[in-house]
């Protein structure tokens, strides 16, 4: 038996402690979901937060077939897609977080390949709030979990011909916003 | 090959799910549309942008935050049970204090015997009795007023005495976690 297997099986008999092993397997995952997602830090550590704390009272639902990975993400982006939803679309708060001039104060010098990076970031991020809640989440599986079609249409709830389409035209939508802007040379 | 047809291989290429013989076929549209040259790009460079892109470490304090609530909800949970039980205990030690005292005004209006004898005037004898009980009780508070207030006062106790323990084992718990 894999540990993962047995902290799970704790952590359904109300062991917190194996729970908190698994917390910590899964925590940069869940996190990064939930930060591709929501756009920023502070709604994404709630939102992992959250997700987390549904997890240990849904533990009794999760099938051991099913790599608890996928069941763990699958709650993750439920939970970001209901409160993106439930989110009026701010585009003024949006704006302030990406279009944040990047500081090159003289005190606190950044390295030219920290500003960068962090200008990436940001117009990564601004990409992805166009897209519509479940549009996002597939996108972000695929990108940074590797995800097959079959896999976030399991995570997602979705068929994979959903997916299939969900993403052709979440990339259309993703060109049409970088139409005219410069190419980001990688 | 139509070019609506053609962006929608795209993105399908671009994940890997087109086999040798689709991939020609979208090559050749592709190198004699420019629109479609020109989207296909596009969707290359988005492409390369995102798989670039890092995944994001949690900060360390998550960890720590999901188990201290969990905590914090463990215990909201135990003194809402504790809480209830103790309220239904207390209730319940009220009601066997004062059974002796209810069962003795009963008898002392003549309905325990009607109630144990049973039949359709039991009925009756009951409605005659919550007609003249709120007389009765003035009279027999009057005479049991020190009782009543002795075993009021036990009660009472004992409840305090229950809560007391209880908040001692809350706080015991919190130290723990």
């Amino acid at each position: 038996m894999s540990d993962e297997t047995e902290w799970i099986q704790l952590a359904r008999k109300g062991d917190q402690v194996a729970f908190g092993r698994l917390v910590v397997a899964y925590q940069t995952p869940v996190y990064n979901l939930a930060y591709r997602m929501l756009g920023n830090s502070v709604e994404a550590e709630d939102a992992a937060q959250e997700s987390f704390l549904r997890a240990y009272t849904r533990l009794h639902t999760y099938d051991p077939e099913r790599p608890f990975r996928s069941w763990m993400l699958s709650i993750a982006s439920h939970y970001c897609i209901d409160r993106l939803r439930r989110r009026r679309i701010n585009w003024l708060s949006l704006e302030d977080e990406f279009a944040r001039p990047i500081r090159l104060a003289s005190d606190n010098p950044e390295p030219e390949a920290a500003v960068a990076q962090r200008e990436r970031e940001g117009y990564i991020q601004q990409l992805l709030a166009v897209l519509s809640p479940t549009d996002r989440a597939a996108i972000t599986l695929l990108y940074w979990y590797d995800y097959s079609y079959e896999e976030i249409a399991e995570t997602l709830n979705l068929t994979v011909s959903a997916i299939k389409s969900r993403l052709f035209r979440a990339r259309r939508a993703l060109a049409k916003t970088v139409q005219g802007e410069p190419e980001y040379a990688m | 090959m139509r070019c609506k047809q053609a962006v929608q291989m795209m993105s399908e290429r671009l994940d890997g799910r087109l086999d040798g013989a689709e991939i020609a076929l979208l090559d050749e549209h592709v190198a004699a549309c420019d629109a479609c040259q020109a989207e296909w790009r596009k969707l290359q460079s988005l492409d390369a942008l995102f798989a670039a892109a890092p995944v994001m470490p949690a900060p360390l304090r998550v960890r720590v935050q999901v188990m201290t609530r969990l905590a914090r909800r463990d215990q909201a949970r135990r003194a809402l049970v504790g809480g209830t039980a103790l309220g239904l205990g207390t209730v319940a030690l009220a009601l066997l204090a004062l059974a002796p005292l209810l069962l003795g005004l009963l008898g002392a209006t003549g309905v325990l015997p009607a109630l144990i004898s049973g039949g359709p005037e039991t009925i009756v004898q009951i409605l005659a009795f919550l007609e003249t009980a709120s007389h009765a009780l003035l009279v027999l508070a009057e005479k049991f007023i020190v009782p009543l207030a002795f075993t009021g006062l036990c009660s009472l106790t004992v409840a305090f005495t229950l809560n007391g323990l209880w908040l001692g084992a809350m706080r015991r718990l919190r130290a723990v976690h």
